[in-house]
């Protein structure tokens, strides 16, 4: 049988706003973002270990790199590009700039996104609960420590607002 | 990557009459993380591609006649953050824990995680030695078996191609107490080298009954029965753990690979095998 | 204006990076994102065989391909590139392989598309055959192997410091260094103590998450080539000369890298995407993925043996090091790493006798290269466990022998060259203070058992290098800095804007830097080696103070008297604001080349790096698992632009050691990398950091860099492994001289010393 490389169409909420739009079966959501324009979900690792991918779905964390971009039909996807709101930076955003939480920056969209979800389930996470969260995510330039401090200061700053 | 093209059932029923068309070229998704792997490194080249997301229910955890119930659709990250499974089996929130990452426990379903047959996974193991059972269904069939004897081998299972895990029944025994301790061998999250699955009932300080189920190290999950029926009875001291870890050696034979050589492997198994009782009986909880 | 650091506004403040903003907003421009119209996407096929000659490549199933534009081998490279070399080093390296292959991986085929689905599956189709001809692994096997890895060598001439170089024939050494001071044989006859210790080290890769990529768009005339590239003037000189075209025909564009680490220099993906560009005349992008970065380039596997001659006090008198580089089948710049890092291979002590010997050798490995260190933490491997096994076995204080032998300020390093700006001294005092050394050190007494060890290193700054920058200011006083290093995370744009801020009381926020841009940003040799700061550091400078003086003649010319702002002088020259002013900045140190026969010089350096570590460590005696509990990070960078960014350098670079020491090794089953994935290559994540890390930029200041700072991005990776290879001697008294630290190893070692005893 051969294999026609149809277009599927879908149809979801990127970051609040209803995308419309087709996609070949075998394309992951990462083609689908760059096809979009959007540039903060990255495929690196490729195989969902290093966290450069991460798209929020349904409120739910998951690797780009890993998902057929078919899946996103009829969910709510948020990116990093979301996060903004009219300019304003996130709390988390905001907080990784403060404790210089990045180097090359390639990573630090998944590791935003990880942690909002993390602090929307843990308002105020201990050291070892923050690095067994985020140990899906990696950063080969190593910035850990201050990401776990950036983490902290998010926490902070949410609970304050 | 090739194109395929995709099924959509809505229940049970139709995705087990989909499989029951015996096509070589179709495969079952849930997660699907492990499966979009080997189809991006070409292991895998499908035509169709069941999507057993769209298959409506099939995800409750509940008790049922002294079994925690688990629906084989039900998302890990669901049964890692479950209030009943934190109640009743502790130990299994805690392999959800450290289980690959939050977001593959996000997608990766109960039965698609059991059916993968990688003998380095966490849940056979410690499924295996809580004595679990798997409800394994195809369209015109339903059968019961143990965690422990649907691993047949290497990425082998017990399972036909038409045939799907539904549901995984564990018994609830308050008596009892469990744990499961992962060795990783190269950075902190990794694949285990050695998983050391134990699940025992102590009466004062004698094991009236134990299972210990070894992960990772061989082809498939392996119940030490000869460690079993020799700690049974027993009080547990020193001297019998140590006699306990021998007798355990005699039972495996680990492979050698990038996690590890077989005699370290075997060394593993004796130290590990010796603190998993050892974290039961001291900390006196379900937990790891 | 002083230059010195109480009196600074901008130098010395640890402002948030320039690109901040964009880093955590994902909006970041990386050469990974770049998409052209009409570009086509570049699969490359590669060879499955690490050393054979290629019989037939067969391409008709894939050029059949539904959606394939063009499948070609190297026959289509020669239509177009007649010579189709390249190399930093050698020309030794092909396009697309020819007539062999040296090595598993290495570039046969490619294939063009639209849709990558397309390229990647087409390229699956290609098949080719090879007579497999017996191949070499092993650097010291690869020495005197009659197998021989390259027929015939090229030397390339494009860096001073390698010009001299000429490839020998029937041998794989591609460069031997020799560096030979006072009688080390004499000594070694008549000393007390002679210790001899042989060390290893793996092949690791530097994994940046970008992953290599890059984009060309060809014309018969003009050349424009976006790529991830940390030496943008390199591309652009070897393409000219690659097409026989002048250099203002090649426009070489880089944006932020997402991490490079050395990975990303002279020519990897740039000559083919070039080359495909032109046969298709379609613009092409090849982004490789995090698999075909192991298979092209990495870190030399190394063996050192070393030998010294010790008085019974400890003193060391004589040292002889023979070091061996896996280079794998290509150079790259190998040979600089076997000559630049060679000549510190004796370590940072006072020593009259020094012998050195150092090969470059080929084997049929993936090719070796620049990473984080260039060859500087596989010696310290090497001479600091060397220190320690000696200190042990004459009883002497493993911090004391070190006191005892450290090289001075004054006091002449192996090449003859005199010390001068290097803080050994200070920053081996400050790790034993850190670390607590002169206090007694709980080692417990059940299974987990706990050790400390320490290490010093100093690594040369490569030269001689050429940086150059402009300072354009603006008719309304804005200013643009316009050079061609390149900010691959270690925030050169950031301390950059720095200095030209100090220089024309502007604020760091309000400097544009420009992305290196070859149409636009003047030459600079490369980003690499930690030597942006010290050598574009002080082109920076020079560009602004050029610019300031400019302005300030204009202002004196028009009789402009003080205060004004730099857009009133505009006005009153132009009328208007209009016009614009350039700085110049053009800095390359003096240097003094090492004599052929022994190696000596006596302007080895234009600046030294320091690092220091000190660790302590608990060991399960039971398993060999170790847990780094403190880690330790010294380093002398002189006076620190932005402190911030330096400490997030110390802990960023002493991590990535980590990996190197304990988890990271590509494994090769003939010749094939098995492990080529983040699965089974494990890099250092958050439950692999230690719980305390500790940083420290001693106070220092080199006298001759801008504003007294010099580089540091490598200067925290020298020390770590041996430091936690002495740790774990001293809490279980075994020693180990291979890389990584793995649990069995140790496990296996304590068994062999309890077997022993």
């Amino acid at each position: 049988m051969k294999i026609v490389n149809q277009l599927i169409p879908i149809q979801f909420k990127l970051n609040g706003k209803t995308i419309e739009t087709e996609v070949q079966a075998q394309q992951n959501i990462i083609e689908l973002l760059n096809k979009l324009n959007l540039k903060g979900a990255r495929e690196s690792c490729g195989q969902g270990l290093c966290g450069a991918c991460t798209v929020i779905v349904n409120n739910k964390a998951v690797s780009g790199c890993l998902e057929f971009a078919k899946s996103l039909d009829k969910t709510e996807v948020r990116t990093i590009e979301g996060l903004e709101i009219n300019g304003a930076l996130d709390p988390i955003q905001e907080s990784f700039i403060e404790t210089g939480a990045f180097q090359c920056g390639f990573c630090t969209p998944g590791f935003i996104l990880m942690t909002e979800q993390l602090l929307n389930q843990n308002s105020n996470p201990t050291d070892d609960e923050i690095r067994h969260y985020l140990s899906g995510n990696l950063c080969r330039c190593a910035a850990y420590p201050e990401i776990l401090k950036a983490v902290h200061l998010a926490a902070q700053k949410r609970a304050s607002k | 990557m090739h194109s395929f093209q995709w099924v959509e059932p809505k229940t049970l029923t139709e995705a087990l009459d989909f499989l029951s068309m015996d096509d070589p070229d179709i495969r079952m998704v849930t997660g699907g993380t492990a499966l979009m792997l080997m189809m991006k490194s070409g292991v895998f080249t499908p035509k169709k591609l069941i999507n057993l997301r769209t298959v409506q229910g099939n995800s409750d955890i509940l008790i049922k006649d002294d079994h925690l119930c688990i629906g084989s659709l039900a998302c890990l990250s669901e049964i890692e953050h479950s209030p009943l499974v934190a109640n009743e089996l502790p130990s299994l929130k805690a392999v959800m824990k450290k289980l690959s990452n939050v977001r593959v426990r996000n997608v990766a379903r109960l039965g698609g995680a059991l059916s993968h047959g990688d003998p380095h996974m966490d849940l056979p193991p410690l499924l295996s030695c809580l004595d679990a059972s798997v409800r394994i269904q195809s369209k015109n069939s339903e059968r019961l078996i143990k965690v422990l004897d649907l691993y047949l081998g290497y990425y082998e299972t017990a399972l036909e191609n038409n045939e799907l895990i539904t549901e995984v029944l564990i018994p609830l025994k308050p008596d009892y107490q469990s744990t499961y301790i992962k060795c990783t061998t190269r950075s902190a999250d990794d694949w285990p080298a050695l998983g050391v699955a134990v699940n025992l009932h102590l009466n004062q300080n004698i094991l009236e009954d134990i299972r210990i189920v070894i992960g990772a190290v061989c082809e498939t999950p392996t119940m030490l029965t000869l460690t079993q029926d020799f700690l049974k009875n027993k009080t547990i001291n020193d001297s019998v753990l140590n006699e306990a870890a021998n007798i355990a050696l005699t039972e495996i034979n680990p492979l050698s690979d990038e996690l590890g050589s077989s005699e370290y492997k075997s060394h593993l198994v004796s130290v590990y095998l010796k603190r998993a009782i050892k974290t039961i009986i001291n900390k006196g909880a379900n937990h790891e | 204006m002083s230059d010195y650091p109480n009196s600074l506004k901008e130098v010395g403040q640890s402002f948030p990076r320039k690109e901040a903003r964009h880093k955590v907003t994902g909006q970041t421009n990386y050469t990974h994102h770049i998409k052209l119209p009409g570009m086509l996407i570049g699969k490359i096929f590669r060879s499955t065989v690490a050393h054979g000659k290629i019989i037939s490549i067969d391409t008709s199933q894939a050029k059949a391909y539904p959606g394939v534009f063009a499948v070609y081998t190297s026959e289509d490279i020669k239509t177009i590139i007649p010579d189709p070399y390249y190399g930093p080093a050698f020309l030794d390296q092909p396009i697309l392989a020819i007539n062999k292959v040296h090595f598993v991986g290495e570039p046969v085929a490619i294939v063009l598309a639209e849709d990558i689905h397309i390229a990647e599956n087409a390229a699956q189709l290609i098949t080719a055959e090879y007579e497999e001809l017996p191949a070499v692994y092993d650097e010291i096997e690869a020495m005197s192997s009659d197998i021989v890895v390259h027929d015939e060598l090229k030397p390339s001439g494009t860096f001073p410091d390698l010009k001299h170089l000429h490839g020998k024939k029937n041998t794989n050494i591609a460069l031997d260094y020799h560096l030979k001071r006072g009688n080390t044989q004499a000594i070694f006859d008549s000393a007390e103590h002679v210790f001899e210790h042989t060390y290893h080290t793996q092949q690791v890769m530097h994994t940046p998450l970008e992953q290599m990529v890059s984009v060309a768009d060809a014309h018969q005339d003009q050349v424009t080539i976006y790529t991830a590239s940390q030496s943008p003037s390199f591309v652009r000189l070897e393409i000219a000369r690659l097409l026989g075209m002048r250099e203002n025909q090649i426009r070489v564009k880089v944006p932020h890298l997402g991490g490079g680490f050395g990975a990303k220099l002279y020519i990897k993906l740039e000559a083919l995407v070039v080359a495909t560009s032109l046969l298709t005349k379609r613009p092409v992008k090849i982004s490789l993925t995090m698999e075909e970065q192991f298979y092209t380039i990495t870190k030399h596997p190394t063996t050192f043996k070393i030998k010294s001659a010790v008085d019974k006090n400890g003193k060391i008198l004589a040292r002889r090091c023979d070091v061996w580089w896996n280079g794998g089948a290509y150079a790259d710049i190998g040979p600089r790493v076997t000559q630049k890092s060679g000549f510190t291979a004796a370590g940072p002590y006072d020593i009259e006798n020094v012998e050195i010997e150092s090969y470059a050798l080929y084997t049929n490995r993936p090719p070796s290269g620049a990473l984080r260190g260039f060859g500087i933490p596989q010696l310290v491997w090497a001479y600091e466990s060397h220190t320690d096994q000696i200190a042990r076995a004459l009883n002497i204080d493993p911090l004391e022998i070190r006191r005892k032998n450290i090289l001075k300020e004054g006091r002449p390093q192996a090449t003859g060259t005199i010390m001068k700006g290097a803080e050994i001294e200070k920053v081996l005092e400050s790790v034993a203070a850190k670390i607590d050394w002169s206090k007694p050190f709980d080692k417990g007494t059940g299974t987990i058992r706990r050790g400390r060890g320490i290490a010093i290193a100093f690594k040369a700054a490569v030269a001689p290098t050429t940086s150059t920058a402009i300072v354009m200011i603006n008719a309304d006083g804005s200013c643009i800095l316009s050079m061609s290093s390149v900010d691959m995370g270690q925030a050169s744009d950031t301390s950059m804007a720095q200095i030209v801020a100090e220089v024309l009381n502007l604020n760091t926020v309000d400097i544009k830097v420009s992305q290196p841009d070859t149409d636009m940003t003047p030459y600079d040799m490369a980003t690499l080696g930690s030597r942006s700061v010290y050598h574009m550091g002080k082109a920076v400078k020079l560009a602004a103070e050029d610019a300031k003086n400019k302005l300030e003649k204009m202002a004196q010319d028009l009789n402009l008297s003080k205060p004004y702002h730099f857009r009133d002088v505009f006005i009153k020259h132009y009328g208007m604001q209009a016009g614009s002013i350039l700085g110049f900045g053009s800095f390359i140190p003096s240097y003094t080349p090492p004599d052929k026969k022994d190696g000596s010089t006596l302007n080895a350096t234009p600046f030294w790096m320091v690092g220091g570590t000190g660790v302590e460590i608990s060991i399960d005696t039971e398993t060999g698992h170790i847990t780094i509990d403190r880690l330790i990070n010294v380093v002398d960078c002189g006076n620190p632009i932005n402190p911030k960014i330096v400490d997030t350098q110390l802990s960023g670079a002493a991590i990535m050691q980590l990996g190197f020491s304990l988890t990271e090794k590509m494994n090769l089953d003939a010749g094939q990398v098995t492990n080529a994935s983040f699965a089974d290559y494990k890099i250092p994540g958050f439950n692999d950091i230690p719980l305390v890390i500790e940083n420290e930029a001693i106070e220092a200041y080199q006298i001759d860099g801008p504003f007294g700072a010099k580089g540091v991005g490598e200067s925290a990776t020298f020390g770590v492994s041996p430091a936690i290879a002495n740790a774990i001697e001293d809490a279980v008294g075994v020693r180990i001289n291979e890389l990584p630290m793995t649990p069995e190893l140790i496990f296996n070692a304590m068994r062999k010393a309890q077997q022993k005893s």
